[in-house]
């Protein structure tokens, strides 16, 4: 039996091609549809800008557009708005900020917190990117780094109860402690900055280590072995060599778990106490307070955005200019 | 080929469907909560019992989604963010917050005749001064709850437990825990003070300066708190981990401790405390008014309901008769003895403007110094 797939005829006997059967193959060889196409592909410029197009309008609507939005709440007297009543323009919310002191300490003790976590992070992290770089064999540093990623399939708060399983006054910690015969009463680790920095460093852990994994692991053996030959040291070939090289992982990575540690809630309302109230906290509250007070919320967290900004673009500038005199 | 093209036009459909979702405005939001047989419900944990959830979904056919809160003011905001075309039918407004959302226009008159089973809450919650507002009823009473003194009784005695001061002594230093904002209320009554406000509505001045000493009292104390937290579940979780040995609490998150077998007493302490009733309230334009009245209806239905409530949430049910259907150490985990009871009064809400507007910066002091 035979079938000749690619022509078939109409009704008066003519041959229709096979792409005309199918709806879609109509409408692929409608001449209007060419026309379309062929003017939307006509340069490549339009092509670029057609491929950007989606990109562009997810970045404008699900990233930027939030962060426009709460910066015009910030700089209104009134959200949501209550019946019969009109929304006016003002910076008192940011105001608010400047002329009480109250809030500042917060503020300030997040920057702290912050810059302390991520230098915590990276003297944590360093050691384990090293060590999976330079001496996992190839098989293994994959198998090393899904390990590594394990903790990560689930979300910021189950990870956060763990912690407190292990951290509190019956947890793992303390019952080793007193089973070693070292303690007598549960050490309060808790809701302490203590607990909420083993918190946030085990959360942000990762977005340190695989830009240091990645600097590291592009760093040649050759260069090691070389300084070694001339008689550097272990200490000397780190400071002279991995480090320098280094250093744009290490920027990376200091800059993402500086912002997201800026940003961080859930974590130190959990493992927090009293004397680590985070501006997160503070940006929350008003939030959750009924009345008009989103509006200073979001005048809050638009400092808070800016400071966090301000800081890692004077970071990322000193690290250029480390990097320029290391070159040189 | 066919394959693939097919592939792509599926990804270019799905995409614009969830770019479309994502994108949509109030009134697609609105229909998507509209479904012919939904009744959509804020309500905090345990206070619809998963049995009769599941019992009034299968007679009605109407689906129950219920989304949880743990806090008034997020309710407001939230409910106030999506009016005038809310994508809640019923929500959990405390009896004392009932007039800030009475002014905002978040709540609709609750019409009692469309209730048949009305009669079943006790008058005393239903009939009580504050339910009544511009000669409406505002929410049907589901459950009573109260600002108590909780403590670990293998680690504190029920003497030490029948004053607040214990709660600020050096001899629990590290071990103490409470929600900031209610304790403002109740240190303004451990020195003397209406912590309601209302007898300061007169005189601002006053009213600034007992908040002024309350704040100052708890800055003191600051370094003999382990934690401030909002939510019952962290008292809880606080006091099974024995990283405190008393605290103030609800009742309720304390009372569900106590049926799980912890060794766990509550108290109304001598110096006073305050109670609070919850309600089930129709939001103001509710997609499904008329699911949110047959909701209300059954759950007001039976005493049992009101008791299932009781045992899941710890609070105090508001039926007539719940308390025949619990065991004797449930009925003693939330009944309190007469001299305590004596102690107690309820929040009021007259004075809600004046005092928030000088709690709330003195709470953010409090957590910043």
């Amino acid at each position: 039996m035979t079938h000749d797939a690619s022509v078939r005829k109409d009704s008066g006997g003519n041959a229709v091609p096979a792409g005309d059967r199918t709806f879609w193959g109509r409408v692929a060889n409608w001449g209007p549809y060419q026309a379309f196409s062929a003017l939307l592909t006509a340069s490549p410029r339009r092509q670029f800008l057609i491929l950007a197009a989606f990109p562009i309008l997810w970045l404008l609507t699900q990233h930027l557009g939030p962060m426009l939005q709460m910066l015009r709440v910030s700089l209104t007297d009134a959200y949501p708005v209550a019946p019969g009543t009109q929304q006016e323009f003002t910076l008192e919310n940011y105001m608010r900020f400047f002329g009480d002191r109250i809030f500042w300490m917060p503020f300030f003790r997040t920057l702290t917190f912050a810059a302390v976590f991520t230098f915590c992070t990276l003297i944590i992290t360093y050691p384990v990117a090293y060590f999976l770089a330079r001496h996992v064999s190839r098989r293994n540093q994959m198998l090393m780094l899904l390990l590594l990623l394990v903790p990560f399939w689930v979300g910021e708060i189950v990870r956060t109860y763990a912690i407190m399983i292990l951290l509190g006054n019956t947890g793992a910690v303390n019952l080793v402690l007193k089973w070693l015969g070292l303690i007598d009463r549960p050490i309060p680790f808790m809701y302490t900055s203590f607990s909420m920095g083993v918190g946030i460093v085990y959360l942000t852990a990762l977005y340190m280590l695989l830009p240091l994994y990645s600097a590291l692991e592009k760093l040649p053996q050759s260069m090691n072995e070389a300084a070694a030959d001339l008689g550097a040291g272990a200490w000397t070939r780190f400071r002279r060599i991995s480090l320098p090289m280094t250093i744009e992982g290490i920027s990376s990575g200091c800059t993402l778990v500086f912002l997201i540690s800026t940003g961080f809630y859930a974590t130190p309302v959990l493992l927090g106490g009293p004397s680590t109230t985070v501006f997160a906290e503070t940006i929350a509250g008003f939030f959750h307070v009924a009345g008009d007070e989103w509006p200073t919320g979001a005048a809050f967290a638009v400092i808070m955005f800016a400071a966090a900004l301000l800081i890692t673009g004077v970071f990322q500038k000193l690290m250029n200019m480390l990097r320029k005199g290391d070159t040189k | 080929m066919t394959k693939l093209l097919m592939n792509r036009r599926r990804f270019i459909g799905t995409t614009a469907l969830a770019g479309a979702a994502v994108a949509s405005p109030a009134y697609l939001r609105r229909a998507a909560a509209q479904g012919s047989g939904e009744v959509n419900i804020w309500t905090y944990n345990d206070f619809v019992p998963e049995s009769f959830k599941e019992q009034f979904e299968s007679e009605t056919g109407i689906k129950v989604n219920v989304r949880l809160v743990d806090d008034q003011g997020k309710q407001f905001n939230l409910l106030a963010a999506e009016q005038p075309n809310p994508t809640v039918d019923i929500m959990t407004v405390a009896g004392h917050r009932f007039l800030q959302f009475i002014n905002s226009e978040l709540l609709a008159p609750l019409d009692t005749d469309r209730l048949s089973n009305w009669g079943n809450i006790n008058p005393t919650f239903s009939e009580s001064d504050w339910a009544t507002i511009n000669g409406e009823k505002w929410g049907a009473p589901i459950l009573s709850g109260m600002e108590v003194l909780s403590y670990n009784t293998e680690l504190v005695s029920q003497e030490e437990a029948m004053t607040w001061d214990t709660l600020f002594s050096e001899e629990y230093a590290g071990q103490t825990a409470y929600i900031i904002q209610d304790m403002m209320s109740i240190v303004m009554l451990m020195m003397g003070y209406d912590g309601n406000m209302v007898e300061y509505m007169d005189d601002p001045e006053k009213a600034a300066a007992i908040v002024e000493e309350a704040k100052q009292f708890l800055i003191e104390k600051k370094p003999l708190v382990r934690k401030y937290y909002d939510s019952g579940a962290e008292v809880q979780q606080m006091f099974v981990n024995q990283d405190i040995a008393l605290g103030h609490s609800w009742n309720g998150p304390a009372a569900a401790l106590i049926n799980d077998g912890f060794p766990l007493g509550m108290t109304i302490p001598n110096e006073g405390s305050y109670g609070f009733v919850y309600t089930y309230n129709v939001a103001n334009n509710a997609p499904n008014v008329d699911n949110a009245y047959t909701f209300l209806d059954a759950i007001l239905a039976s005493p049992e309901i009101g008791a299932a409530m009781t045992k899941a949430s710890g609070f105090i049910s508001t039926y007539k008769d719940a308390s025949n259907y619990l065991t004797d150490l449930e009925k003693k985990s939330t009944s309190f003895p007469e001299e305590q009871l004596a102690n107690l009064q309820f929040f009021r809400a007259e004075a809600n403007e004046l005092k928030y507007s000088l709690v709330d910066p003195a709470v953010e002091a409090v957590k910043a110094a």
